[in-house]
């Protein structure tokens, strides 16, 4: 059956409460194989709370949510070895080093021997623009930059089908933010990924997006950029009407990297 | 041959054909497979890979390692009918790596200078001890010079949850000890017939002694642990600069009013401690060892003076301001990670139990030199 689905991600009848204030209303939602989908939404819309939802963090009231063919369920073993998930602070283990947090899954899913999984999670530290001083270290004497690479890195270590990232680029100074969004769209074009990224960066949205999804009226709205930005929505117009995401948008047009073989630059 | 590939040799021409799922679940096997993988002693190596099924990136950096080898051992390999851009994506990364600066020393184990790091760490520590007693003097300093007018308040929500809150729990500890203490006085006494010195025994051992002891270990470990836990938690997620940043001094509204909570708490806190010890004793003496209430109270009013209480309740405020400070301090020597305020959390509590033993040692020899 693995492999089979052209869905990777099916949400049905999703419902979260808290107290009377309804954040999802039957929210239905399908992510399709290989696509990077954004995740947009004003503050209180419940992006968050979709992303726990889907990782099992958090219980909905109502609702089934299947991840790959599977059935999550709230705190029990999801897919854990077929996602990689890049939280908004990094959340790498703050006592070991860039290296061990990154060898940390494979350790944890595996039972390589040491060589092989330090010579993995060198791969996958390379594989995101850092380099071995930078392994070396502890998560604190990171820049912000590069402890988004690092916790990337660890979100790949186990080869995941599907990549979460939430506000990936939130925090970034533009340059980090720009080969932050290059190295998403150069992973993304060589591995087989499907990448769903809740964000707030219209530069992002524009430039590495599939199709995006918008949180409005406790439900989710669906599609691609171009005819989102037609949509009749109030909240949608002014989202996609603000200048910095007009100016995006055009941005965009110009030059939409072709996701090849650019060089990977180091930020920091 | 295996599930994995089949190897086919002919006139120094080797051909290995891959099947099924190269990926990460399976690498331990593929990589056994592989090694048991020997070339003709010179030729050519051909991977087949149209009949992969699966290959991610970890299967890619199997078969490219082993390449590797081969070409090391003098033998040229390509590959056929990669589907995929995998191996160009690994190579790409290599590629990348290699122009990358070489860490020497990164994976090898570290040679070990056990005299310099000894002598290292007793520099650092010296060092460190000087920086804080610099700090605790600037703090004290700062409170004296400018005190804020949120001390007030900040002090007494201390005095509240370090000495109010912890009146049960001494209470108890310190009821217990005057228990233990009856029961082991009287066990000896009544050898000589002269039970009613326990409460001689008692009386001196929870005034002078065990009253603001226990009451300063359980708040050392209620408090101290608190004060440090707290304040590093502050450092970590940048509050203290935000106070600092708003123009507070946290020397001033976060160290100042836990010492100064503290010192008011500790002795009032002895004083109940105290109470419940003798209530301890008074409970065993009317119980168990015939000696009622009332002469209890009367051999307690001849046994002991307002001086043997006072040599207690002198020692409070000294204890009490070595576990605010102690606490404080390794509480504001948090950075960096969670282990590390886990680590000063508890060098907050041994520490500030082993300088209370300290100083009580040295108050009881300096109280006996001046007969007090």
């Amino acid at each position: 059956m693995a492999g089979t689905h052209e869905h990777v991600i099916s949400i049905r009848g999703l419902v979260n409460r808290f107290g009377s204030q309804v954040v999802h209303d039957q929210l239905e939602l399908d992510v399709r194989r290989d696509e990077i989908l954004g995740i947009v939404g004003g503050s209180g819309t419940g992006k968050s709370v979709l992303l726990r939802s889907i990782l099992g963090l958090h219980g909905p009231n109502e609702g089934d949510i299947e991840v790959l063919g599977r059935k999550i369920r709230h705190l029990e073993p999801g897919p854990h070895r077929q996602w990689g998930v890049l939280f908004q602070g990094g959340a790498l283990l703050s006592g070991l080093t860039v290296q061990e947090n990154v060898e940390l899954p494979i350790a944890l899913h595996s039972n390589l021997p040491v060589e092989t999984r330090r010579e993995l999670a060198v791969l996958k530290i390379f594989m995101v623009g850092l380099d071995l001083t930078a392994a070396a270290k502890y998560p604190n004497e990171l820049s912000g930059g590069m402890r988004k690479r690092a916790s990337l890195a660890r979100a790949l270590a186990l080869e995941p089908k599907i990549l979460f990232l939430d506000e990936p680029t939130a925090g970034l100074d533009p340059i980090s933010a720009t080969e932050f969004d290059q190295l998403v769209g150069f992973l993304h074009a060589n591995l087989d990924l499907t990448i769903v990224m809740i964000t707030h960066d219209v530069d992002t949205l524009f430039s590495v997006c599939d199709r995006v999804a918008v949180l409005v009226n406790k439900g989710i709205i669906v599609d691609t950029l171009d005819e989102l930005v037609k949509h009749p929505d109030p909240w949608i117009q002014q989202y996609f009407g603000d200048p910095r995401a007009v100016r995006a948008r055009q941005a965009a047009r110009h030059a939409r990297p072709d996701g090849g073989m650019q060089p990977i630059v180091t930020g920091d | 041959m295996s599930a994995y590939l089949t190897v086919n040799q002919q006139d120094g021409l080797t051909q290995i054909s891959l099947h099924n799922d190269w990926v990460f679940a399976n690498l331990a096997g593929l990589q056994q497979t592989l090694d048991a993988v020997l070339p003709a002693s010179e030729g050519r190596v051909t991977f087949r890979c149209s009949g992969l099924r699966e290959l991610d990136l970890a299967g890619a950096w199997v078969l490219y390692e082993k390449s590797m080898d081969f070409e090391e051992l003098g033998v040229k390999t390509e590959f056929e009918g990669f589907q995929s851009s995998h191996l160009k994506f690994l190579q790409h990364i290599i590629d990348l790596a290699a122009r990358k600066e070489y860490v020497p020393g990164f994976f090898d184990p570290k040679p070990s200078h056990f005299v310099r790091d000894g002598i290292q760490r007793i520099g650092a520590n010296t060092i460190e001890a000087v920086d804080s007693v610099g700090f605790i003097a600037r703090a004290v300093l700062d409170g004296i010079k400018r005190p804020s007018r949120l001390v007030i308040g900040e002090t007494i929500r201390q005095v509240h949850s370090c000495g109010v809150a912890a009146i049960p729990i001494v209470a108890v500890v310190c009821f217990l000890m005057g228990v233990v203490l009856a029961y082991q006085s009287a066990r000896q006494l009544e050898q000589f017939g002269a039970n009613i010195f326990m409460v001689d025994l008692v009386a001196m051992a929870i005034l002078r002694e065990l009253g603001v002891l226990l009451a300063a270990i359980m708040v050392a470990g209620r408090s101290g642990s608190a004060f440090a836990a707290a304040l590093g938690t502050m450092k970590l997620t940048e509050e203290i600069d935000a106070l600092r940043v708003m123009g507070l001094n946290p020397n001033q509204v976060l160290i100042i009013p836990r010492i100064l909570g503290l010192v008011i708490a500790l002795p009032l806190l002895t004083v109940f401690a105290n109470a419940a010890g003798l209530l301890g004793g008074a409970f065993i003496g009317a119980t168990v060892l015939d000696i009622s209430g009332f002469a209890f109270s009367e051999r307690l009013a001849v046994a002991i003076g307002l001086d043997d209480a006072l040599v207690g309740l002198t020692k409070a405020p000294a204890f009490a301001f070595l576990i605010a400070v102690t606490g404080t301090l390794r509480g504001m020597q948090v950075k960096g990670s969670a282990e590390e305020l886990g680590r000063l959390t508890t060098v907050a509590v041994v520490q500030s139990i082993f300088l209370i033993i300290v100083a009580d040692a040295v108050f009881t020899v300096v109280y006996s030199r001046i007969g007090f």
